[in-house]
């Protein structure tokens, strides 16, 4: 991988000091908004998640969860409003950011047809990985067994499973994972939470998607999303570095009643 | 870098036909039938299948793979994959050649069974230059598949409809099906004269849209 994530720096970050320069910036969005036929999915939002930094989108259905993080792994482009991702612009730069980004959406982009291997190695030849990584990720994910069976004979969970995998051996800089929970039963969701856990002790950068609250201390921060704009951004301050953290479910409860939860204005970092 | 990708790519999608069958076993019945057609229509007059058949051929192929095109994007629309491949930083011109060169040999497979089914129809003599006329099945069928994967890809993007695909194909594939039927008539009358040219004029084609697809896939593709 190309760069060399900085966990240190990014903890430092998320304990509260000033936000992000540009050079810790993984994803700076001013602005931006998209419109499918004249209507905003997303409008003016402004959005930084610094190095290393976990971040969970909320937000009902149709609140522009999933098209801001299609606009950030730049599958849509941005109808106005400007950003960059992990420094390169997200429209001049995009092949250069897709090489440092997994995005994980609500479909899994495998072939019905190749077997879960096949699959694997065929991410491999897209993104010049080694395909030896491959027994590995299949391992990772409980479908070793499974390896030479054709994904149209799998179960959407089983599918789900794969895309995980495939996220896993990619080790990309910044993840983006939309609704990762959707489908999966209690040890699948561990893979989610171990790819999570894992991504924080790499210093990688993710921004997840979810009805459902992440699991305790997996995320650093929860930004919500309400219509297309962003209606709660809330960033823990003024805490001690090693206090435990505890669940983002009750860290948003908190941030109606506990003065010592500050909303950060929009547009800020 | 480029052919490597280009190759993993057919590779892929070769694969996928080989298992699938989704793409000839809905081109070959359909070339099958037309050729019936064309025989029945024509009667049984000897000479005049013979004169017609080259024709009669390349149509039927033509007309066929136009489903063929459309179909060998249906494993990318499902499950999201073209989104996989766009997400992917690979250079674009390396995916319409990789989903061409698939094309291309799948292409390939229906012309030769059309084809073979065409000779003992029809009675098309192959003509005493097998090589000239292994070059023209292959200068023409490169032509139709450069056409079809880019044409294809419109489909499955939802930016036009499956009917509209002979509309756009059909007037840049005349001129390849024009220099393909007149050497493959000229190579079947044992005649090699004027076959360079025709040859000429595909290979010119070929490189012509061959060179435009790989220019404007990526712009195809992107958002």
């Amino acid at each position: 991988m190309a760069h060399q994530p900085e966990p240190a720096r990014s903890r430092a970050h998320r304990a509260g000091t000033p936000g992000p320069e540009p050079s810790d910036a993984a994803v700076s969005l001013r602005d931006v908004t998209r419109l499918f036929d004249g209507l905003p999915a997303i409008s003016a939002v402004s959005l930084d998640v610094v190095v290393g930094e976990t971040v969970w989108l909320r937000g009902p259905n149709g609140s522009g969860k999933s098209t801001l993080l299609r606009v950030v792994a730049t599958a849509l482009s941005p109808t106005f409003g400007t950003g960059t991702v992990l420094g390169d612009d997200l429209v001049r730069a995009r092949d250069r950011i897709r090489a440092r980004v997994e995005y994980l959406g609500h479909q899994t982009r495998l072939y019905a047809d190749l077997t879960a291997a096949e699959n694997l190695r065929f991410t491999c030849a897209l993104y010049g990985l080694d395909p030896r990584a491959v027994p590995g990720a299949l391992a990772m994910t409980g479908l070793d067994a499974v390896g030479d069976v054709r994904v149209g004979a799998f179960s959407q969970g089983m599918r789900q499973r794969l895309a995980l995998a495939r996220a896993a051996m990619r080790d990309a800089d910044l993840l983006l994972l939309d609704e990762p929970y959707a489908g999966l039963d209690v040890d699948a969701r561990a893979i989610v939470d171990d790819l999570l856990t894992r991504a924080r002790t790499l210093g990688r950068t993710v921004l997840l998607a979810s009805h459902e609250a992440p699991a305790d201390g997996l995320v650093d921060r929860a930004v919500e999303l309400d219509a297309g704009r962003v209606v709660l951004p809330v960033r823990e301050r003024n805490r001690p570095r090693r206090a435990p953290r505890e669940p983002v479910r009750e860290a948003l409860r908190e941030t109606v009643r506990e003065p010592a939860w500050e909303p950060v204005p929009e547009g800020l970092p | 870098m480029t052919a490597r990708l280009a190759w993993a790519i057919a590779a892929k999608d070769l694969r996928v036909e080989r298992r699938s069958k989704a793409a000839l076993s809905a081109a070959l019945p359909f070339a099958t039938t037309m050729l019936l057609s064309f025989g029945f229509a024509l009667g049984p007059g000897r000479l005049l299948l013979v004169q017609a058949a080259p024709g009669l051929l390349w149509l039927a192929g033509l007309l066929a793979a136009l489903d063929l095109f459309s179909r060998s994007y249906q494993a990318e629309a499902d499950g999201g994959c073209l989104e996989g491949l766009l997400l992917s930083p690979v250079d674009r011109g390396a995916i319409y050649l990789g989903k061409a060169a698939a094309v291309a040999v799948q292409v390939a497979v229906l012309f030769t069974l059309t084809g073979a089914l065409t000779v003992a129809l029809f009675g098309l003599p192959l003509g005493s230059s097998p090589a000239l006329l292994a070059a023209t099945a292959v200068l023409g069928i490169t032509g139709l598949a450069a056409l079809g994967s880019l044409f294809g890809l419109l489909t499955a993007l939802g930016r036009t409809r499956q009917a509209a695909l002979p509309l756009l194909i059909l007037p840049l594939a005349t001129p390849v099906l024009i220099a393909a039927i007149r050497a493959c008539a000229l190579l079947s009358a044992g005649s090699t004269d004027q076959v360079a040219g025709w040859l000429g004029v595909l290979a010119a084609f070929d490189a012509v849209l061959l060179a435009t697809g790989y220019l404007v896939y990526g712009h195809l593709l992107e958002d």
